[in-house]
């Protein structure tokens, strides 16, 4: 029935790709540039590069479903949400520590994905996306009006800072930045590991051939819903280091913004890539924040980078990526 | 469902393309004219080179020219997407504010610097613009945001920064709770919030208007929420019952289906906090269920915009609002800041937030003056004693940085607003 | 109370009626493009401000305003299709989305950008009640429900009877045969863009004087509530729409009215969801496009 084929993808190159294309000098470049970024950067840029750590995770949570299963999704902003709220809330009511939050945003979104993805994953590929992103605003009355544990419009406000255990708690930007990064470096290895991994092969085979993947006898339907489970999850460990960053949420955290923000980073970064993600989520944070010089037209302006993205690079920035790294391979050797 | 094309020759204006057998539809953008884009690129890259090359130019330029005594103030509010309409109030009142203590000195002799951050109502995108704002622009207060949940998350950012945060526009109670004594020193909130408002609305409406049965229907915010929350504290003393309770999204158009059922619940008003763009439909939409005349509207939400006004005349008759301000407050001060309001621009009239952040400016530029100092720690502590005369009268802070506003009670009469009382706001803070 | 349920149903009618007369364009914009056009609400509001442009600036009565109205945003919606829309018949998915998203952008906050922040109201209209026994409603919504019809049926006309409606189920079924055949997709895939922009401005412009306020972002609110729409009818499918569209918009009326303003966004999406449980490829067809 379905045609998942409908999305096309530019890569098709293995995942394990990914490390071999970046020649180690660079990466080496690039791990110091990002240890030492709070000595060289002021706290503006950190913040840049937090928030665009923050949409990372929900966005290698898109690539999953986007590209690695060839379906679309809005829900990612519902995910981001329900995330948020139960960071926000086991902190609140139990002062648990961040490690316990963060792990438990996952999890019980990830749990929540479950129920929801089994009448999703029955339509076909466009009906599936509307159907996502009704989620979005289903998530949004449920935390307006589910008042005696979201307290509503009022939001969660006063949101402890993340505790790490042994008494560490961090407060500066710098503090958070680190935590981030750690995050980020983390989860992206996970994700890493879990699509070059048999299952994710069998992903792959079920985006480029549903049919044959499943005459080949992988259980296509589990994997489905499995893919869309772990999806959620990834979205709400972003929210839960939302909402620990900015230490206020409220049920405008439900809001398409944020499906469309990890939406562009990973269609215009490149999906099926776990680089043009995360160079994506740099990407599109950074053009955002640099259009703050005309207030007015920046939203305007916006909307013709992604017009000139679209005819410019249809793929997505990946292959100028792969052509960054390519130029300095040959530079390198 | 997969669609199986034989290999083909698509001919499209003359441009030869292979479509392989098993390539769905979606793909032949991947094998149409390599070298075309490869041209458009090229001449791409080079206009965007030249845009970025003259936007650094402008920049380098405006940081040159930039003074060295200026006071730096920061203006978030919403400037794009669906909140623009609210957000575009607030900057024109800043700059307004601006341009006129500039013109009449500068504070302590310092011009007025201001820089506009647009926030979307959206904490992730506020948290940025305040932060480029810090970072950057060394701004040394912020005026903002008209979200309360925008304003939230900025509080425990300019903490950190020992930035002053004043607060022209959000009303969730939240924010002064957890300031002053309750904590945050450093924002301050110049607006109203309901507690004392939603009681004299209710008990105007019940002793004078004897109207006994209401139904709610405010916005669907902590705005339109929250009041409605204080409201029911009143409604035992006041002997009213509510009819139904339904809060509406601010982008909502369709209040039939409401208004069908309160036709026929035998409310006699409706409680309405909401803002003013929705008044109109509501009346509107009153008068063609033929509500208009025999159920009022009682809140507030700008219930004496003219254009409201003209748009339903009969359904706004009547009406009840309380409010911290009314362009009809007849003295020479709010004639003359509506008269250079509508003169700066083009002959529009200001709403609440244009007020609130002009005034809220010039709140800032007289705590300056009386500190003697533009240190935002001495303008913090200055705010704590003022008593600012304020175009509706005299306002001052209480220990949680709370502003004490003056506040009017009117009535519709006519089509035009007649006072019917002044009270003054206070907050009762949970313990 | 059973005057009350009939009320109701009036109600739901005329709202879906603007909604499917918005969806109807975005279905057919589907069919031949394979697009979701996230900007398909940014038209319907650019036919209200051409609209509320016309009158309020150049003095133009109403009815004149809703022809002026529904021409210039064609106007602009036949550039946007030269420019942008025409070159995503060959592209993959994702270029439409982004696209889309951007010309979203775009037009939104050109507006807010253009016309500023102040109140708007949109004048004009006809206003006075007509009563169906004890229900009122303004001869402006009888007018848009009048419409709605007709347009319908002139669609089903149009794609039966001439040649250009044939053109565009060709294209909207394959487009490398109606390529091979001589058809000129990208010209059909124009004329399509144009008439279904063209629909949602004449549901804007329609709905203006009861609608009232008018701003840049009003059309994001009406493309969430026609996605809901054409997947409902059947994504494709014009027929289905009127349909979808009408029986959305009583179940939200049934919503607000019974159970609370509040739920009504988010009980229209749990219906569509729950229905898609049952006919996952939309309620009134399996395969039928047009």
């Amino acid at each position: 029935m379905t045609n998942p084929a409908a999305i096309a993808i530019p890569s098709l190159k293995p995942a394990t790709a990914d490390v071999d294309i970046m020649p180690t000098w660079l990466g080496v470049v690039l791990a110091v540039a990002l240890l030492a970024a709070p000595v060289l950067l002021d706290s503006y840029y950190l913040h840049a590069l937090i928030t665009s750590m923050i949409f990372l995770l929900p966005a290698h949570g898109l690539n999953l479903i986007v590209g690695y299963t060839g379906m679309m999704s809005l829900a990612q902003g519902a995910f981001f949400g329900i995330g948020s709220y139960v960071s926000a809330l086991l902190a609140m009511h139990l002062g648990t520590p961040f490690w316990v939050n963060f792990l438990a945003a996952g999890v019980v979104t990830g749990l929540i994905a479950l129920p929801l993805g089994v009448p999703a994953l029955r339509l076909r590929t466009y009906s599936f996306v509307m159907c996502t992103l009704g989620l979005v605003v289903i998530g949004e009355t449920v935390a307006k009006n589910w008042i005696s544990v979201t307290r509503g419009d009022m939001g969660l406000s006063g949101i402890p800072r993340p505790h790490l255990g042994f008494g560490v708690e961090v407060t500066t930007i710098t503090g958070y930045y680190y935590l981030f990064l750690f995050l980020a470096v983390v989860m992206t290895a996970l994700f890493w590991a879990l699509v070059s991994s048999p299952a994710g092969r069998a992903m792959i085979a079920i985006r480029d051939n549903e049919t044959q993947a499943e005459a080949l006898g992988i259980p296509t339907w589990s994997y489905k819903l499995i893919v869309f489970a772990l999806s959620a999850a990834f979205a709400g460990f972003g929210g839960s280091m939302f909402a620990h960053y900015l230490t206020t949420i409220s049920p405008l955290t439900f809001q398409m913004y944020y499906s469309t923000t990890i939406l562009i980073i990973v269609l215009g970064g490149g999906a099926g890539t776990i680089r043009g993600v995360v160079v994506g989520s740099l990407t599109f944070v950074a053009v955002s924040e640099a259009l703050r010089i005309a207030p007015e037209l920046r939203m305007i302006i916006y909307g013709f980078v992604l017009l000139l993205l679209v005819f410019w690079l249809p793929k997505g920035i990946t292959p100028l990526v792969d052509k960054v790294f390519a130029l300095a391979r040959g530079r390198s050797t | 469902m997969a669609r199986r094309v034989p290999m083909l020759v698509v001919v499209d204006r003359g441009r030869k393309a292979e479509l392989p057998p098993e390539c769905p539809l979606t793909s032949m953008a991947d094998v149409v004219d390599p070298e075309e884009r490869l041209m458009i690129r090229y001449a791409m890259t080079r206009r965007l080179a030249l845009v970025a090359a003259s936007a650094f130019a402008i920049i380098a330029q405006a940081e040159a020219t930039a003074a060295q005594d200026v006071v730096k103030i920061g203006v978030i509010s919403p400037n794009t997407g669906a909140a623009a309409r609210y957000g575009a109030f607030a900057w024109r009142g800043a700059q307004l504010a601006r341009d006129e203590i500039n013109a009449a000195g500068g504070v302590n002799g310092k011009k007025i610097e201001l820089f506009q951050g647009d926030s979307q109502c959206n904490p992730t995108e506020g948290v940025s613009a305040l932060q480029r704002m810090l970072s950057q622009d060394k701004v040394s207060y912020v005026l903002g945001d008209v979200c309360s949940s925008v304003t939230l998350a900025l509080q425990p950012m300019v903490e950190n920064a020992n930035v002053l945060l004043v607060n022209p526009a959000s009303s969730n109670p939240q924010i002064t709770y957890k300031a002053g004594v309750g904590g945050f020193k450093w924002s301050y909130r110049n607006y109203p919030t309901d507690e004392v408002r939603a009681g004299v609305v209710l008990k105007y409406a019940a002793q004078e208007k004897k109207i006994k049965k209401m139904a709610v229907l405010s916005v669907d915010s902590d705005y339109g929420r929250g009041a409605i929350v204080l409201t029911k504290k009143y409604l035992a003393e006041n002997g009213v019952e509510l009819t139904s309770e339904d809060y509406y999204k601010d982008k909502e158009a369709d209040f039939r289906p409401i208004l069908a059922n309160i036709r026929r619940s035998g409310a006699g008003a409706i409680i309405m906090y909401g803002l003013a763009d929705t008044t109109p439909i509501i009346a509107r939409q009153m008068v063609e269920a033929g509500l208009a005349g025999k159920v009022v509207l009682i809140g507030s939400a700008e219930f004496n915009n003219p254009q409201a006004i003209a748009a339903a005349p009969s359904a706004l008759e009547g009406a009840v609002e309380a409010a911290a301000w009314v362009p009809e407050h007849d003295t020479p001060r709010n004639k003359a800041f509506i008269a250079a309001y509508k003169a700066k621009y083009a002959g529009e009239e200001p709403n609440i937030h244009a007020y609130f952040f002009w005034e809220t400016l010039r709140l800032v530029g007289v705590a300056a003056k009386q500190a003697k100092s533009e240190k935002q720690d001495d303008v913090r502590k200055a705010l704590a004693t003022i008593t600012y005369d304020s175009i509706m009268g005299n306002v001052n802070f209480d220990d949680h940085n709370q502003a004490n506003l003056p506040m009017i009670l009117f009535e519709l009469v006519n089509g035009k607003p007649a006072i019917k009382g002044t009270f003054s706001t206070k907050i009762i803070y949970p313990k | 109370m059973g005057e009350l349920i009939l009320e109701q149903i009036i109600n739901g009618i005329i709202a879906g009626s603007v909604y499917a007369l918005v969806a109807a364009g975005m279905t057919m914009i589907f069919g031949v493009l394979r697009a979701i056009n996230f900007a398909h609400g940014e038209y319907y509001m650019l036919g209200t401000f051409s609209a509320w442009y016309v009158i309020s600036k150049l003095g133009v009565s109403y009815p004149v305003s809703i022809i002026l109205g529904i021409v210039m945003t064609m106007a602009i919606a036949a550039v946007v299709g030269r420019l942008v829309m025409q070159h995503l018949v060959t592209a993959p998915f994702q270029s439409g989305v982004l696209a889309t998203l951007g010309l979203s952008l775009i037009l939104q906050n050109a507006i807010v950008l253009g016309f500023g922040g102040t109140y708007k109201m949109f004048p004009g209209g006809w206003l006075s009640p007509v009563f169906i026994g004890d229900i009122s409603i303004a001869w402006q919504r009888i007018i848009i429900l009048i419409v709605t019809i007709a347009m319908f049926v002139a669609l089903e006309l149009m794609v039966a009877r001439t040649r250009m409606g044939r053109s565009i189920r060709a294209v909207s079924q394959n487009i490398e045969c109606c390529a091979v055949n001589g058809i000129d997709v990208e010209r059909v895939v124009l004329a399509t863009f144009v008439l279904g922009t063209g629909l949602a401005a004449m549901s804007g412009v329609l709905t203006g004087p009861v609608n009232v306020t008018i701003y840049g972002g009003m059309g994001e609110a009406v493309t969430m509530k026609t996605f809901a729409v054409i997947v409902m009818g059947g994504m494709g499918n014009v027929r289905g729409t009127l349909l979808a569209g009408w029986i959305l918009g009583i179940a939200e009326s049934f919503v607000a009215g019974f159970i609370g303003l509040q739920y009504r966004d988010a009980v229209g999406f749990v219906i569509l969801i729950a229905m898609l449980m049952f006919r996952p490829t939309g309620l009134f067809s399996l395969q039928s496009r047009f």
